[in-house]
């Protein structure tokens, strides 16, 4: 019998009952439904979870530390409880090795110094970081006026929208400052110079600091993670350090304890071109010797902790699933009963046993398959819907159905309308075909 | 007469009613030729429709051996005989047995169906047998909107579409008048004997008998005699 012959025929029986047909469908559709919409909150809360670590910096940058050989301050501490710790450093060798690996996409340098930021007669405290300006937005820092650092810029600075707005006149006492209206500063056109004299612009200001003239070629947007920070080149940074040596030098300051030895960074950031591979990479770079984060850590743990009521709504989904396949069997039994005489004829005029039981097993699989359609279709409509009351209370319950859920959930039903139907499609099957015959 | 097509040898079988058990088929021996038209005559109880459905493969004798060509039919399973009615059997019956929602075109074509013949070529043949049975303009009508004369001459063509080596009719006149009786008897034998084709009829309407070669006499599940005929209706068509 041919697959053709095969589901027309199985159409043509089901569309004979129109009404049973239409109400086991209607079951799989619910089952469908519930489990699609069921998974597609828990996707949605996974969704918008990443979102939210995402407006903290990029999810695919990994932060690399070097470790001294010291304290070892990790999650995983007890992991590599026990192991001796080898000392590994950042430097431009260590940097050329991470570039090297698999889906890394980007590594800079991150050096950080706490500097102020002068418009005028007003200063702002800031984090200044210097880093490889090619890699800029590979790291996911944006900004949301001017542009980005490019390879091309030795110096220039991004200014974190936080920074602008923190403004302030170091003259005045504190009370005065709280009083006082915020300055209007345009960083992207008006003077601005920074400097690591802390007490810059007041009474206590040292003479002997030079303030660092620089343009300004960007404004990093407020919040998330880069709002308070200023970002650099890193040569332009790196020279600024010298200066402040130098400086401190001349001051007779022998240095601080920490002090890193040249051409070696405490931070490193490494871009991974893909999210999925980020562990990996991850736990790559940690067996290497070094301690790395990223915000994908934060992430898991928010998933993790939402990962019970994700399995409570699947498991809601896939009773309702179980019921609509008991339903399915129903119908196939009730249909056996109905239909004995028509398989005896069949089998008297031919029909294979193989037959019998593809017959019954295509009407299963065809409820089923018909079921998961509409089911997703409804699916859709019902997934808006959360989506419409969700965002009217802000909640974190959206809805997100992605490609695979909708191919996987008709598949699921199909397979489903299969199964329910072999113990029926069996039945059938080993109805004698003269005793099928004589029924009436 | 050619060789023989079928050879029952001292075939039994018995039910089992409550503690009693009833031999409808008892120790019986039988040849049917090959194109030959065999009659199973008897009264009700006398076994002949249990014989026919022990050589149709539809029930397994208790013992001994019924051969189709060479093959035993009580050994073969499911799967074989399914193939074994496929290929060489049709069968006609006296309550039709035609799929109610189906067409008298779809059921005609059915078995060609499970045999897996495509499309067109089966439509081909059904049109052909139809024309045969004299209900070409019927091909769209279902079984629900002919008489029961049409009826069977769907069954009839259904029969006949695998071009089967034997056909099995099991009072086949059963529920038809007369004339339409006669009409039918006429047809069938005629397809048989066209081309050369086995046909086993079961019947207690001693009228019927005419038609065949053989008339094969059953009581209590035996052979009481065997009457030869000279000349066979079948043969004026």
């Amino acid at each position: 019998m041919s697959t053709r012959d095969l589901i027309m025929m199985a159409v043509r029986n089901l569309w004979k009952r129109k009404l049973r047909t239409f109400l086991t469908i209607l079951g799989v559709v619910i089952g469908t439904t519930s489990i699609v919409v069921m998974i597609s909150i828990g996707i949605g809360m996974n969704e918008s979870f990443q979102k939210q670590v995402e407006e903290w910096g990029s999810l695919q940058v990994i932060d690399v530390y070097s470790n001294n050989g010291d304290m070892y301050i990790s999650s995983d501490a007890n992991a590599n409880r026990g192991k001796p710790q080898k000392k590994a450093v950042l430097d431009a060798a260590a940097i050329d090795k991470f570039k090297q690996m698999e889906y890394v996409e980007a590594v800079s340098p991150i050096v950080r110094e706490s500097m102020l930021l002068v418009c005028g007669k007003y200063v702002s405290n800031a984090s200044f970081i210097g880093i490889d300006p090619a890699a800029m937005e590979a790291l996911g820092y944006k900004v949301e006026e001017g542009r980005t650092l490019t390879a091309e810029d030795k110096e220039g600075i991004v200014v974190g929208r936080d920074v602008i707005t923190s403004f302030y006149n170091p003259k005045l006492s504190w009370q005065m400052q709280m009083q006082a209206e915020a300055p209007e500063i345009n960083v992207m056109e008006d003077k601005v110079i920074m400097t690591y004299d802390g007490n810059y612009g007041t009474k206590y200001a040292n003479k002997s600091i030079k303030p660092i003239k620089t343009p300004v070629l960007g404004i990093m947007p407020d919040g998330g993670g880069n709002g308070y920070n200023v970002v650099m080149p890193l040569k332009q940074m790196e020279k600024i350090q010298k200066d402040k040596e130098a400086w401190k030098k001349k001051q007779g300051n022998t240095g601080s304890a920490n002090q890193k030895k040249k051409g070696e960074y405490e931070q490193v950031a490494v871009k991974v071109s893909d999210l999925n591979k980020v562990q990996e990479v991850q736990q790559q770079i940690k067996d290497m010797g070094y301690q790395a984060s990223s915000l994908t850590d934060q992430l898991n743990t928010m998933k993790e902790t939402t990962k019970m009521l994700r399995i409570v709504l699947g498991a809601i989904g896939a009773v309702s699933l179980i019921v609509a396949a008991i339903g399915i069997t129903n119908t196939m039994v009730m249909a056996i009963y109905e239909r004995t005489r028509e398989i005896g004829i069949m089998k008297v005029i031919g029909a294979s046993l193989r037959d019998i039981k593809l017959l019954f097993l295509t009407e299963a699989a065809f409820i089923g398959f018909a079921g998961g359609v509409l089911g997703i279709i409804t699916s859709f409509l019902m997934s808006l819907i959360v989506n419409l009351v969700a965002t009217k209370q802000a909640s974190e319950m959206t809805s997100s159905i992605p490609v695979w859920l909708y191919l996987s959930a008709v598949a699921f039903a199909t397979v489903i309308g299969v199964l329910s139907g072999y113990l029926p499609a069996k039945r059938a099957m080993k109805l004698s075909a003269l005793t099928a015959i004589k029924t009436e | 007469m050619g060789k023989s097509i079928i050879r029952i040898k001292d075939v039994t079988k018995f039910y089992r009613m409550g503690a009693e058990t009833i031999a409808a088929v008892n120790g019986l021996s039988l040849s049917i030729k090959q194109g030959e038209v065999c009659c199973l005559f008897g009264k009700s109880g006398s076994g002949k429709s249990t014989l026919l459905n022990l050589i149709a493969g539809l029930e397994k004798p208790t013992s001994g051996q019924i051969i189709f060509n060479k093959k035993h039919i009580e050994r073969m399973n499911e799967d074989q005989l399914a193939e074994f009615r496929q290929k060489y059997v049709g069968f006609v019956f006296q309550s039709y047995n035609l799929l109610p929602t189906l067409t008298a075109m779809e059921n005609v074509t059915l078995p060609l169906i499970f045999r897996g013949v495509p499309v067109q070529e089966r439509n081909e043949r059904a049109m052909e047998m139809l024309k045969a049975v004299g209900l070409e303009g019927r091909a769209n009508h279902k079984p629900s909107e002919m008489s029961g004369g049409q009826q069977q001459r769907v069954s009839i063509a259904r029969a006949f579409i695998n071009s089967p080596q034997v056909v099995f009719a099991d009072e086949p006149t059963g529920n038809l008048d007369t004339k339409t009786t006669y009409e039918m008897m006429d047809l069938i034998t005629g397809l048989a004997k066209k081309n050369h084709q086995t046909l086993v009829i079961v019947t207690h309407d001693m009228e019927l008998s005419e038609y065949a070669d053989r008339i094969v006499v059953m009581m209590d599940g035996k052979i009481e005699r065997i009457d030869e005929q000279q000349q066979s209706g079948g043969e004026e068509v």
